[in-house]
């Protein structure tokens, strides 16, 4: 069967191969590929395989609780949903936080994003494109010489990477290699020489120690990270600089604390993980043009980082907002959360059912029937799956669609917003990338763009750390040290019934949650979350998702050995325990509970 | 072949024997452990090969992998490197799809009886578990097939001790602990959303170095982190005592660091060790910062009302009761039940009065008649 | 003394009961006396201190080195727990070695038609069927199945009390180890059984309530001394 949709051909007839698990990612996913006789890859599925069902459970609870439930959607970007979740019931009860609380947000947001892309960048993606077993024969002192030649980052001497390169060979020698068992080692896609090979080893190692250091932020404001704690109404943490009982609240040690800190990752993110980036980069300017999948088309973000309290308008937003379809990057449009013909959400391919069948729903109307049924040319059985059929339902994620489209969320997507929207924070960086490597700026629609994108992102988010600091430290001297707003604390000064939305841009795209509040209780409450945009699988038009548009025409140089597949799905950082975590038991009846 | 040890590793990153010496006894405080286990910790970091841990990931959010990389000591890199060997862990190993399923039957075959077996999140049991199927199959096929051989099993955080948030009421997916489906292996509870970093890697290093289980309480925890509410070594614990609260978020009290117990904290019921090992090394913990605890390491916490709430729902009375409600809705109802009986009461004696005009054997004898 | 077949009675106090024509009948021995107002003192205390441990007063301001309030609320509800627990284990020893009274609270003869059929003319009394009680020197069978359920209540409140005393003085203590096991009954989260302990308070309170109105009541109508019996262990009739 062959059909044509979003300008790729798609072609099941060639030989399959699945890869599950789909390892380095959040959760569990499973990818399916046809090749052509050239290993081109012709037609690609990919399944979310796993579902948890917190929306459900969400149910009747009190909606102040609402941010710990659905912190606890995902560990990795963990804190980016609990904000939603605030922001969602404050916008439902008309709270207004203080500015210094929206100042706190955005500083534990900014520590996700540049903990999130770091740890992603060397921990779950390096590994594509950097050889371990050859770092065993690099040069340590000319590694020594490359690495000065990227940055002034001082672990750089001869002797650093000897010693490390010596640990590393111990290593390998006693035959228990541990998480790089079994690795792709000696694949023909890597393409780094060994020096490189060592130096990334060696920040690897590094980055390993450094990212937690950078979560502290959380634990400062939040108490504790993975899944620091939040407030509806503003901050938990009192600010006491001045008083008797300051050891007990935000002090000046601690905001010391912060700004170490802060400096910390932006020497980081300037010092190692840009020049790391471009240094691997220009050894692979061919995945500048692999792997763009729906980026050139259909891109979405909802924007992040208010820079005015209590206002997510685009003006406050540093973060842009907006979305494109069709490739025209000259009209970005505003995207409301709101409108029930926007956000869509379908299930013709997801094991789910609707009442009316092929007709989208907005999350504030959605339905969710879980309905566990194969495709009638599966292979295997229910409970040994060993092929699944693609025409019939196939993945536990639904498939949310933007006025009808298929769409790209994440860095990507919102530095190719930004960057059309000639943002200079976002526009400058970007072409002194693109120059600095050499290649034009349609290299931003691959699966390198994705991985600089985020690169690129961190170190924003970095310096914004700083800008929000800043004007914390301002609204302290000013005498500002309120952090919560309690006036509609009590549920009895809650109206019968309210709904609101929240959103934030995750490290991984736009997520959006929306609540229905009725009698101080949560009557429904539904996330649609980035891993649901870019794993989304078809529609009932055919309409492919980000991950499977993005694995398109790639050609595998080993098909035994899914390197190229690994590189351009974890370009998108996948975060499978977000996308599926709403479920009902089968038979139940469900209403105004929604998957996504 | 020849096996790296831990006291390989650290001499060949020029640490001295006085230095590794040092870190042995270091160790040892850490653990709780007096002077003389020294030599034992320094013989098994010198001599053993490092063994190997499986970890596997059902229904979860990661928390506790990212939560295990936070580790300030021993460093995640040095405790994945050196003291054990993560031979499968799918968020961060190499391999993926068929090379990442060998490891499996190679680490299970090769390493029988002596493997652990770590297991963040839990299995769902309904849809004939199809409901979290990495590789096709159901998770908790995988979990006893790989858990068969292993010398213990450590379960990670809230999700396998408990059930935690996929279990909460309604539990859609019947997610269920490991130890409700593994019952013939000692099970090592480590609970927590998630655990404390530095918990988790004293308890899986605690293993490999002594090589035997940690004691464990009544509920399957190590005693030496669990053993311990954090309200007995909370340092706000002398205002609980004063009577001195945070009355209201972002009030006097929270500014001065009152205790939170009117703000819900779960400090005085939550066994873990992060009033005293604190988080993120030794940063901060809710409770310093402001929040009380939601008792996250606790069987079920997130079915005990509100996380503002000291008193507690009973879920039983149907999901917004509490013991005060239900107290007062009685205690009102028989209030006014007993002025009503009084009245009553007062209206027949008076009428009785009357009629005991006659005799009252008399009456007595009508009505028995 | 012999268990009478007949639980209560409508006229003269039958001579085996060391009536004979006179109105009043030892009942409560002094034991009993004192334990009973004992326990009402301290469960007086544990209602209204353990009130306050789960809702405190209002904060203090100042130096937390110069308060104890909590700490005071709580050494009074833990010696009042005492004295009930001490009491009660006391009480059982007196239902032993004490009269047929003293056995009155912890042994219900359900399997006795006499004593349901007693027991039904009591509900219709209080509801007001019937015209007069019938007269018991001890505890009508409806007070007596109340005072079986408080009993109940009470070892209930002493086990969970106990139970949660212990996790305060730590999981080596006495009473964690005898007591610690009611924590794993109700599912290992303390927070239940705290939730259970304070339900057991509202039923205390309720029993308290009706006790208490139901006393003054017969004394008033049912023509038998009530409250001057347990001041003076005889009870006395009054036809």
């Amino acid at each position: 069967m062959s059909y044509q949709t979003q300008g790729f051909n798609i072609d099941n007839s060639g030989r399959r191969v699945v890869v599950d698990p789909v390892t380095r990612i959040e959760g569990h996913l499973r990818c399916e590929v046809n090749l052509d006789g050239n290993n081109v890859i012709t037609n690609a599925v990919s399944t979310g395989t796993m579902w948890r069902g917190l929306e459900v459970i969400l149910k009747g609870r009190d909606p102040r609780d609402a941010w710990a439930f659905t912190e606890r959607i995902c560990g990795v970007c963990t804190g980016t949903h609990a904000l939603t979740s605030v922001r969602a019931v404050e916008d439902a009860l008309g709270i207004k936080i203080p500015d210094n609380a929206n100042i706190i947000r955005n500083l534990m947001q900014g520590t996700l994003w540049v903990h999130d892309h770091l740890v992603h960048f060397y921990h779950l993606h390096a590994l594509d494109w950097v050889d371990v077993v050859s770092a065993l024969s690099a040069d340590p002192k000319r590694t020594s010489e490359l690495a000065q030649s990227l940055s002034n980052w001082p672990m750089s001497s001869p002797g650093y990477f000897r010693d490390l390169q010596s640990r590393l060979k111990r290593f390998v020698d006693s035959g228990q290699l541990g998480p790089f068992r079994n690795g792709y080692w000696g694949h023909p896609a890597y393409k780094l020489p060994p020096e490189a090979n060592l130096m990334a080893v060696a920040h690897y190692l590094e980055a390993l120690d450094f990212q937690k250091e950078i979560v502290k932020i959380h634990t400062i404001f939040g108490g504790k990270n993975p899944h620091p704690n939040w407030l509806v109404g503003g901050m938990p943490c009192a600010i006491n600089v001045d008083d008797v009982g300051a050891v007990g609240a935000i002090n000046m040690e601690r905001l010391n604390l912060v700004s170490k800190i802060i400096d910390d990752i932006i020497t980081f993110c300037d010092q190692v993980y840009l020049p790391d980036v471009i240094a691997i980069a220009s050894f692979y300017k061919d995945w500048g043009a692999i792997g763009g999948g729906l980026s050139s088309q259909s891109v979405l973000s909802y924007g992040d980082f208010p820079d005015r309290a209590n206002d997510y308008s685009a003006s406050s937003l540093l973060v842009p907002t907006g979305a494109v379809i069709n490739g025209n990057f000259k009209e970005i449009m505003p995207v409301n959360l709101r409108d029930p013909e926007e956000i869509q959400e379908f299930v013709p391919h997801s094991w789910y059912s609707y009442p009316e069948g092929a007709k989208g729903l907005h999350p504030f109307d959605g339905v969710t029937q879980p309905h566990f049924e194969l495709g009638k040319d599966f292979k295997g059985r229910k409970t040994k799956i060993e092929q699944l059929d693609e025409a019939g339902k196939y993945s536990w994620i639904k498939a949310p669609r933007w006025r009808g489209h298929a769409m790209e969320v994440g860095p990507l997507a919102r530095y190719l917003i930004g960057y059309h929207q000639n943002r200079p924070d976002i526009k400058e960086p970007v072409d002194a990338l693109l120059g600095k490597l050499n290649v034009p700026v349609t290299a931003l629609f691959s699966t390198l763009g994705r991985t600089a994108a985020r690169c690129l992102e961190a170190q924003w988010a970095a310096h914004k750390m700083r800008y929000f600091f800043d004007k914390l430290i301002a609204n302290i001297k000013n005498g500002d040290t309120a952090t919560a707003n309690v006036d509609r604390w009590e549920p009895r000064t809650w109206p019968a019934e309210v709904k609101g939305v929240g959103f934030t841009e995750a490290p991984r795209g736009a997520l959006g949650h929306w609540v229905k509040i009725k009698n101080t209780r949560i009557d429904s409450y539904q996330c649609v979350v980035p891993t649901t945009w870019n794993g989304s699988p078809r529609d009932e038009q055919g309409q492919i998702g980000a991950f499977e548009a993005s694995l398109m025409n790639t050609r595998m140089a080993k098909p035994e050995e899914p390197l190229e597949i690994l590189r351009t799905i974890h370009s998108f950082d996948p975060c499978l325990a977000c996308s599926t975590h709403v479920l009902s038991p089968a038979g139940e009846e469900l209403v105004n509970v929604k998957v996504c | 072949m020849q096996m790296e040890s831990f006291y390989d590793v650290m001499r060949s990153q020029g640490v001295s024997r006085r230095s590794f010496l040092k870190f042995c006894s270091l160790t040892a405080t850490s653990m709780g452990l007096g002077a003389g286990f020294v030599p034992q910790i320094a013989h098994a970091l010198e001599n053993q090969p490092r063994t190997p841990v499986i970890w596997l990931h059902g229904l979860e959010c990661t928390c506790c992998s990212e939560s295990f990389i936070r580790s300030a000591h021993p460093l995640a890199k040095d405790a994945i490197l050196s003291m054990i060997s993560l031979d499968y862990d799918d968020t961060i190993m190499a391999a993926a799809g068929h090379q990442a399923e060998a490891i499996l039957d190679e680490i299970t075959t090769k390493y029988k009886g002596n493997y652990i077996v770590a297991v963040e999140g839990n299995p769902p049991l309904n849809e004939d578990g199809m409901f979290c199927m990495p590789g096709g199959e159901p998770f908790v096929e995988k979990l006893k097939r790989v858990s068969k051989d292993a010398s213990a099993i450590i379960a990670w955080g809230a999700c396998a001790s408990w059930g935690c948030v996929q279990a909460a009421k309604p539990n859609p997916t019947r997610a269920t602990p490991v130890a409700d489906v593994i019952t013939d292996k000692p099970i090592i509870k480590v609970p927590g959303c998630p655990p404390i970093p530095e918990v988790m890697a004293a308890v899986i290093t605690y293993m490999v170095t002594f090589g035997r289980i940690p004691p464990l309480d009544r509920q399957g925890r190590p005693k030496m982190f669990y053993g311990q509410r954090i309200h007995d070594k909370c340092y706000r614990r002398p205002h609980f005592d004063a009577g001195q609260f945070v009355e209201d978020w972002d009030d006097e009290g929270a500014r001065k660091g009152y205790c939170l117990y009117k703000m819900g904290c779960k400090g005085p019921t939550t066994y873990n060790a992060c009033s005293t090992v604190r988080w993120n090394d030794g940063v901060s913990f809710p409770i310093q910062s402001g929040h009380g605890c939601i008792g996250c390491s606790e069987n079920g916490f997130w079915d005990k009302g509100s996380f503002y709430d000291r008193v507690v729902d009973i879920n039983q009375f149907g999901i917004e009761s509490n013991a005060d409600k239900i107290g007062l809705t009685v205690a009102g109802a028989a209030g006014a039940a007993i002025v009503a009986h009084a009245a009553v009461s007062a209206i027949k004696s008076t009428a009785l009065k009357r009629q005991d005009l006659k005799s009252l054997n008399d009456v007595q004898r009508e009505e028995t008649r | 003394m012999k268990p009478l077949k007949t639980y209560g009675f409508d006229n003269d106090i039958p001579a085996e009961l060391g009536g004979r024509r006179t109105t009043a009948v030892y009942v409560y021995q002094a034991p009993v006396r004192i334990w009973h107002w004992l326990t009402a003192i301290s469960v007086m205390v544990l209602a209204i201190t353990g009130f306050f441990i789960g809702k405190p007063l209002p904060t203090l301001s100042g130096e937390a080195s110069a308060h104890f309030l909590m700490g005071y609320i709580r050494f009074a509800h833990f010696a009042a727990a005492y004295v009930l627990a001490v009491g009660l284990i006391f009480r059982i020893y007196w239902a032993i070695v004490g009269n047929a009274y003293s056995r009155e609270l912890f042994i219900v003869p359900v399997w006795d038609p006499q004593w349901w059929r007693e027991f039904f003319y009591e509900v219709r009394w209080y509801m007001f069927m019937v015209r007069y009680p019938k007269k018991y020197v001890g505890h009508n069978p409806v007070g007596q199945f109340a005072m079986f359920c408080f009993f109940l209540c009470a070892v209930g409140m002493i086990l969970s009390g106990f139970a949660l005393y212990g996790e305060g003085l730590g999981e080596q203590s006495w009473a964690y180890r005898m007591f610690g096991w009611v924590i794993s009954l109700v599912g290992g989260n303390s927070m239940t059984l705290h939730g259970l302990h304070r339900l057991g308070m509202w039923f205390t309170i309720l029993f308290v309530m009706l006790h208490i109105y139901a006393a003054i009541r017969e004394d008033i109508m049912s023509k038998q001394s009530m409250i001057s019996t347990m001041v003076s262990g005889f009870r006395m009739f009054k036809s």
